[in-house]
């Protein structure tokens, strides 16, 4: 068998080959260890990268910030151009203190205590539905409890989390995709461990703005997709089975 | 509705995502909120030149990404922005942050500004390898290989690399 090059192989992980391509490296994958351990080691890094970077999705946004995309008012418009040059001169992590003493003006002021507001009501809905354990992220609070409970077979109109598809992935745990309906609306894949449920893929649902072809094709954002792809085999689980997996816990 | 209204209010839910992005490129939290504001309001002014069938979320991280060359540039090129052990620090939030994130944002943070560019639109924003060459303005096989590369740095840089 001819070696896989680094180029060909990384291609098969980040979901970039074309299916034969892909398919003919899922069978050596079965006989060749050496060539399963280089996947496995890039799949880590890119979960690991995943780990350290995704919670900054759930972190709250700072107050100046969306204050910036709240600001209503023209006088308040008009004063973008201004700070633009002067944070543009300023360049960003140098006197910061200057930098934010800006905000006093009454305007800006006015629309960011609105923002402020607007994004404590948005935080309190949310909790925080991601804690993060040995560079691993979990899911906690609403969003433990509804990977725990909900069953995909009864959706709820009104539940702010809703299941997707159950499935047993190719390492034998039980996974399952999730969207989160809160703005801005989140769609990850949660895998049950020991620990609890893992969350090795989350992104930002599908943008409505986006033209792009592969997004609104799938239901799921793409590396969310990604995700599901490396990890399913067979056929996901019928309503029946996934009954019968929650009530044994999921093991 | 006028461009900027549209611009203004297509960016709020895409901050999560921007504030991510420029946490993997800028690595502390402060210089990267520093970055996203800088965005933000390039953004708005230039409202008028996005065009509304192209995806506003490439449109905005390609400004994120030249704004933050630019810094670089500004900075001069012969060192890096941060030292590895500073930017790893603080690039996550929290205490009690665990080691190995620590050591991978450090990792991350050393690598060059194209190796690093590429790992955050990729891995970490997850963007195909032809809207990742568009984004950086370079060919497909140039993203590939850059990646390629800068995932053995990473890899060694965490001893992984057996």
């Amino acid at each position: 068998m001819n070696p896989i090059d680094e180029i060909t192989l990384q291609a098969y992980v980040d979901g970039e080959l074309d299916v034969a391509s892909a398919a003919s490296i899922d069978a050596a994958l079965a006989q060749d260890d050496l060539l399963a351990r280089r996947v496995h080691k890039a799949r880590e890094l890119r979960a690991q990268l995943n780990a350290a970077f995704d919670p900054v999705l759930v972190e709250p946004v700072p107050a100046h910030l969306a204050a910036l995309l709240h600001a209503e008012s023209p006088p308040a418009a008009a004063r973008v151009v201004p700070l633009a040059k002067a944070a543009a001169s300023r360049g960003f992590g140098a006197d910061r203190r200057r930098g934010r003493r800006r905000w006093f003006f009454p305007a800006v002021a006015v629309a960011a205590s609105i923002a402020v507001l607007s994004m404590a009501i948005w935080w309190q809905g949310r909790g925080d539905l991601l804690r993060v354990q040995e560079g691993q992220q979990f899911a906690s609070g609403a969003l433990s409890q509804a990977l725990d409970q909900t069953l995909a077979s009864e959706p709820d109109r009104r539940a702010r989390i809703s299941i997707g598809l159950t499935f047993r992935s190719a390492d034998g745990d039980i996974c399952r995709t999730f969207v989160t309906h809160a703005k801005p609306a989140m769609a990850g894949l949660a895998c049950h461990q020991p620990a609890g449920w893992s969350v090795p893929a989350l992104s930002t649902a599908v943008d409505p703005q986006s033209g792009d072809l592969r997004q609104s094709a799938s239901a799921l954002p793409p590396r969310v997709q990604a995700a599901v792809d490396a990890r399913l085999r067979g056929d996901a689980f019928t309503a029946k089975q996934e009954r019968v997996a929650r009530d044994a816990g999921w093991q | 509705m006028d461009p900027s209204q549209t611009v203004r209010e297509g960016l709020i839910p895409l901050l999560p995502r921007l504030r991510r992005l420029a946490r993997a490129l800028a690595g502390q939290v402060a210089d990267a909120d520093d970055l996203v504001q800088i965005v933000l309001e390039r953004a708005l002014t230039r409202a008028v030149q996005w065009r509304p069938d192209a995806a506003l979320d490439k449109w905005v991280f390609a400004i994120a990404r030249n704004a933050w060359r630019d810094e670089l540039r500004s900075r001069g090129r012969s060192h890096n922005l941060f030292a590895p052990e500073e930017a790893g620090a603080s690039a996550t939030d929290g205490a009690s942050a665990p080691v190995q994130k620590l050591e991978l944002t450090a990792a991350l943070a050393a690598l060059p500004p194209d190796h690093r560019e590429v790992v955050a639109v990729v891995l970490i924003e997850g963007l195909s390898y032809s809207e990742a060459a568009e984004l950086l303005e370079v060919p497909v096989g140039t993203v590939t290989s850059r990646l390629a590369r800068a995932r053995a740095a990473l890899q060694a840089y965490l001893g992984n690399a057996a």
